[in-house]
């Protein structure tokens, strides 16, 4: 049987003395899914991503990726994940391609040219390779984004607000691209976002963190009905954050 | 994945037109140092064969043409000026901009959550940046050769090429050095115009402070490669004029000087000269070494 795809146990994390940002998160992921990571500004989302991508070690608790633990096996965990954070502007000076490209093969991709034109091709956005990123659009940008962080072929991608930004129309392009990537390749998506109405359309599964706490997690279908008296995801949610009378 | 990098960071200066203006400021003051050599040449030329013609009416002998006294590459003098002052703080800009770009845009996170290590990710910066300077240099020292070609109107000879590569190859740990305080800058600081900042104060403080203070604030120390004209007297400079063998731009200027033959001291001392420089070369790339090793890359720092 496969390892989950992420796998967290008691993991808690502390900037410091005064603030800790994740208070004992357990949480398993299984391959295949798209996980919707909710919570409010400061809930703790993106410490647990960057735990994840192994952008910094856990003050306590066991995380793993694909198997690997990802403050032990750092390589491996790498190897087999892609990320976009939900700021980052790429090169700007340089092409599309030379940023896939680059990418590519700092993930020790074989044929770095291939891959790229490959997956450009995959997303449906070839006619961006040759254009510098710094004249791109916010939705441009994004898909070129995604597009850096498959180019490897990663087992799981993390999605940091991708939505952030975006129009309705470049939502509805990624919320295609999440599904085409989970569907035809078999990625797992965790995804954070405040974006309810995209949770219901493309996520298997929920999570809820509320301070630093794990309130909630079931799949999409119990979740709906579990709380049939709710008239949306976003009461769910109110529900699941409010807290306890 | 080091080379990666280095050939990375290369392309994206070369993009930026750093790699450009930096060599074409470095050509620049090249030309203008060989021009203010080759006038002077003329200048005292001219004074030589005037100062011939009334002795000889005077019936006086002739002394020899100073001009002739002068070694070849002292048409260049200018250059240990130059690259301290302009080439150092185009460094600067060089080593700030190869790590604040992937600070500032969050790249940083998406490089830290491939397969790279932070000593990878240093080396292969530090190999993009010794690359530009290298090329830049290495265009400075063409245009050397063709100054010195025009000027004496005879090609260099072997001993002359040796010692104005000898030149640009500390040129270029000098430069180095300025490289790295940009990086060193960048990692110590939040804010990319801070870091920058910081950077130029310590530029002030190696090119003009401290060799006021090693010199016994003689005033033209920050610039020439001269020997003091009178010792001071006053107690604290003859204590802080000890400390002058770490003054790495005084004894970049008087390295250069004795390499390109215009001052006292054989080239052998002048390597000697270099041994500071190149050990604030070393430290100062353990220094970013550790630094990027403990910096946060999780999250972007103020572009601002």
């Amino acid at each position: 049987m496969d390892a989950a795809a992420i796998e967290m146990t008691g993991v808690r994390h502390r900037y410091d003395d005064t603030c800790e940002i994740l208070r004992g998160i357990d949480l398993t992921i299984e391959p295949g899914e798209v996980f919707g990571f909710l919570g409010h500004n400061g809930a703790g989302k993106t410490t647990a991503i960057n735990i994840l991508t192994t952008l910094i070690v856990p003050t306590s608790g066991l995380a793993r990726v694909c198997g690997y633990d990802v403050v032990e096996q750092r390589r491996e965990v790498t190897g087999c994940i892609g990320y976009l954070p939900s700021d980052v502007r790429l090169y700007g000076h340089m092409t599309a391609a030379e940023n896939l490209e680059f990418f590519a093969k700092l993930s020790g991709v074989a044929d770095p040219r291939g891959a790229v034109s490959e997956t450009l091709a995959f997303l449906d956005c070839a006619d961006l390779a040759d254009r510098r990123v710094g004249t791109f659009s916010t939705g441009m940008r994004q898909r070129i984004g995604i597009a850096q962080a498959v180019v490897h072929r990663p087992r799981v991608l993390f999605l940091d607000e991708p939505t952030a930004g975006l129009d309705p129309l470049a939502v509805r392009q990624l919320r295609e691209t999440m599904l085409r990537l989970n569907r035809e390749l078999g990625i797992t998506v965790f995804m954070n976002t405040h974006l309810l109405s995209e949770v219901a359309k493309v996520c298997t599964t929920i999570g809820v963190l509320n301070h630093g706490t794990l309130v909630y997690k079931d799949s999409i279908a119990e979740t709906i009905r579990r709380f049939p008296d709710e008239a949306s995801l976003e009461d769910i949610y109110v529900l699941m954050e409010s807290p306890p009378t | 994945m080091i080379a990666t990098i280095a050939a990375h960071q290369f392309r994206s200066l070369r993009r930026r037109r750093v790699l450009s203006a930096f060599g074409a400021i470095m050509i620049a003051v090249t030309v203008l140092a060989g021009v203010i050599g080759w006038s002077s040449h003329r200048t005292i030329a001219r004074v030589y064969n005037e100062a011939v013609v009334l002795l000889g009416a005077d019936g006086g002998a002739a002394p020899p043409n100073p001009f002739e006294l002068k070694p070849t590459l002292s048409l260049l003098s200018n250059m240990a000026i130059y690259v301290p002052l302009i080439g150092a703080l185009l460094a600067l800009i060089v080593g700030n901009l190869s790590i604040a770009d992937d600070q500032s845009s969050g790249i940083g996170r998406l490089i830290f959550s491939r397969q790279v290590s932070r000593s990878s990710y240093f080396l292969g910066k530090l190999l993009g940046t010794t690359a530009v300077v290298a090329v830049v240099l290495a265009a400075s020292l063409f245009v050397s050769i063709v100054a010195l070609l025009v000027a004496n109107e005879t090609a260099p000879d072997v001993g002359d090429l040796s010692r104005l590569v000898l030149f640009y190859a500390v040129s270029w740990l000098y430069l180095m050095v300025f490289v790295l305080i940009g990086m060193v800058t960048v990692l110590c600081t939040e804010r990319r115009s801070l870091a920058l900042l910081s950077a130029i104060g310590v530029w002030l403080v190696i090119t003009f402070a401290v060799p006021q203070f090693t010199s016994g604030l003689r005033p033209t120390a920050s610039l020439n490669p001269v020997t003091d004209p009178v010792s001071t007297t006053q107690t604290f400079f003859r204590i802080t004029s000890h400390a002058r063998p770490f003054s790495v731009s005084e004894q970049y200027k008087h390295a250069s000087a004795q390499i390109l033959d215009t001052a006292s001291g054989s080239a052998a001392n002048a390597l000697v000269r270099i041994l500071p420089i190149a050990g604030l070369a070393v430290s100062l790339a353990l220094a970013a070494f550790w630094l990027v090793g403990r910096h946060d890359y999780s999250r972007s720092t103020s572009s601002g």
